[in-house]
């Protein structure tokens, strides 16, 4: 799985959660540069996440991704 | 003076007695109380040739702003927070209401450039030794906080040195109880008033208050701080614990003393799955608006007992030590227990009224045999015991993670941006997990205004207050009042 592919991913569920089509997102990017994204569509986002990935991720991970590149790693750390 | 007696003096000795212990931490730094008190005395020398009392605050998450609020207290003055992520109408407006010509601003750069702004953080001093506390009644306003107005402008709510100090002893009077040793959580926004008990009971009794990144995700950042400092104190909106709900068999939390809840409805089965994740605290639900100072009713969790509650939402309690709790009717008569009605406030919190509003003040106080009292909006009974349950509200007031949305006031700005030519409704639709977002409709088919109508409400409107998605539909329909069918809406939309 190639960190690219992931992003693509992520686009696609940010897209459906914040009801945004098209999103494009960098591995910088945190709560702030998104509209829309918050406490409940984070909690969507990490659901749809698991659910695609067939992961599940505990708090102490969720915690220490600080970004969109974070979310990513934790990903591709998990998924393999 | 009541607020000399339970703030200003137990301040000073705080500071004093404490000078080496932590008072705050925030964003990882900690600050000790020689820190706090050096910067107090700082901004007070700079204040003594300010003659305004209604300050404004940038309410920034630093130390130079937790400082601004004491060295207004100490100075006689008031604080009015002006939260730096809401769009900049929003807070001209507050200025504009209260009348601030001053503002105090711990940032590099501000964004008021009408007002005299005195920058905190650039301001010198280093000795935490200050001059004895300008002289103050207890009539003098120690903060006013601006809530959702359904009027389409906030309103705003002045609290007094004497209402504050009547919430600080019935505070203890509840049985509860800081030291130095105490580590306490402070999630809030200094726009919202929960934040004030967050912050000054810590800092009265010489413990440490652990502030909240304002740039993360709230829940994340409260667990991240529970988990890493073991605190022992926490006030939380429940839908903090809602959140982490999925997670609690990751979250224990030995040290915690005391667990409150307040804001919103707190869910029973939440608390029941809560109280394990921090099995030595005791758990409390406490109640109340911002006009009767941060809250007044409390009501304490039994474990593995059957708890007080309505609809699977607990209890809210009894009255506080100085606070009068009746439940009327439509009419202004006291129900009977078991019999529903608006729950309304009287006592040494509430507030003298809101800020030049006669006629919202009109609307929201009477009196009952000579006694002033405020109608909260919430629908309530007592029961046998004298405890009360809530029910739910009686307008279209909603909250979402603690704040206080009048639905009225987005509908009041998207109808000013199609020039009152067209209904909206905003509406609170809740999903299997009961959280709660805000969709908006429009009456109109033109669908091709939906990103110029976000932007104008986002001009307007703080963050939480933004409506998710927004709807259109060519007619609304009407119920047999010929009112517009808000359920009927809700419904389609869904």
């Amino acid at each position: 799985m190639e960190k690219t592919e992931v992003l693509a991913t992520l686009e696609k569920i940010f897209s459906e959660v914040l009801k945004c089509p098209d999103i494009k997102l960098d591995y910088s990017m945190t709560t702030k540069d998104v509209d829309g994204w918050d406490s409940i569509t984070n909690m969507m986002i990490i659901s749809d996440v698991e659910k695609h990935y067939g992961i599940h991720l505990k708090l102490r991970e969720i915690i220490k991704m600080k970004n969109v590149g974070g979310l990513c790693d934790v990903i591709m750390e998990r998924a393999e | 003076m009541e607020f000399e007696k339970n703030i200003t003096l137990p301040l000073l000795r705080s500071l004093t007695a404490n000078e080496t212990n932590n008072a705050l931490c925030i964003e990882g730094r900690f600050y000790t109380y020689r820190e706090l008190a050096t910067a107090i005395a700082k901004i007070r020398r700079k204040l003594h040739k300010v003659a305004e009392t209604h300050i404004g605050l940038v309410a920034n998450n630093d130390l130079e702003t937790y400082a601004s609020i004491f060295a207004l207290w100490l100075e006689g003055k008031c604080y009015v927070p002006l939260h730096p992520g809401q769009p900049l109408q929003r807070c001209m407006d507050i200025i504009g209401q209260v009348g601030i010509h001053v503002v105090l601003d711990s940032s590099e750069a501000t964004r008021y450039h009408e007002q005299n702004v005195m920058m905190t953080a650039q301001m010198e001093g280093d000795t935490p030794t200050m001059d004895a506390p300008k002289p103050c009644t207890d009539e003098e306003t120690a903060y006013i906080l601006f809530t959702s107005g359904s009027t389409g402008r906030p309103k705003g709510v002045p609290i007094s040195r004497g209402n504050l100090a009547a919430f600080v002893d019935a505070f203890y009077q509840l049985g509860f109880r800081l030291n130095a040793s105490d580590r306490c959580l402070q999630m809030f926004d200094l726009t919202f008033d929960l934040s004030v008990q967050s912050y000054l009971l810590p800092l009265l009794n010489g413990a440490c208050a652990y502030t909240v990144d304002p740039e993360m995700i709230k829940y994340q950042a409260v667990f991240e701080l529970l988990d890493e400092y073991h605190l022992t104190f926490a006030l939380m909106v429940p839908s903090v614990i809602h959140y982490l709900r999925p997670y609690m068999d990751e979250i224990q939390v030995d040290e915690m003393r005391y667990s409150l809840f307040c804001g919103e409805a707190l869910n029973m089965s939440d608390t029941d799955q809560w109280s394990r994740c921090v099995p030595n605290a005791e758990i409390w639900n406490v109640y109340g608006p911002t006009e009767c100072t941060i809250y007044c009713t409390a009501y304490q969790y039994k474990r593995g007992k059957e708890n007080k509650g309505a609809n699977g939402i607990m209890g809210i309690g009894r009255a506080m030590s100085g606070v009068k709790t009746v439940i009327a009717d439509d009419n202004g008569n006291i129900c009977k227990a078991g019999e529903k009605g608006e729950l309304c406030l009287a006592g040494n919190q509430l507030t003298q009224g809101y800020w030049k509003n006669d006629e919202k003040n009109h609307e929201a106080f009477f009196h009952i045999q000579g006694e002033r009292y405020y109608k909260t909006g919430d629908i309530c009974q007592m029961d046998k015991d004298g405890d009360i349950l809530y029910a739910g509200r009686k307008d279209s007031q909603v909250k979402i993670q603690g704040y206080r949305i009048e639905l009225s006031e987005i509908e009041c700005v998207a109808r000013k941006f199609y020039d009152d030519k067209r209904a909206v409704v905003a509406l609170p639709i809740y999903d299997e997990a009961r959280n709660c977002t805000i969709h908006l409709v429009v009456e109109d088919l033109d669908k091709g205004k939906a990103n110029a109508l976000t932007d104008y409400l986002k001009n307007f409107l703080p963050a939480y207050m933004m409506p998710t998605e927004i709807h259109y539909m060519e007619h609304f329909p009407l119920n047999v009042n010929n009112k517009i069918d808000r359920k009927k809406i809700a419904l389609s939309i869904k």
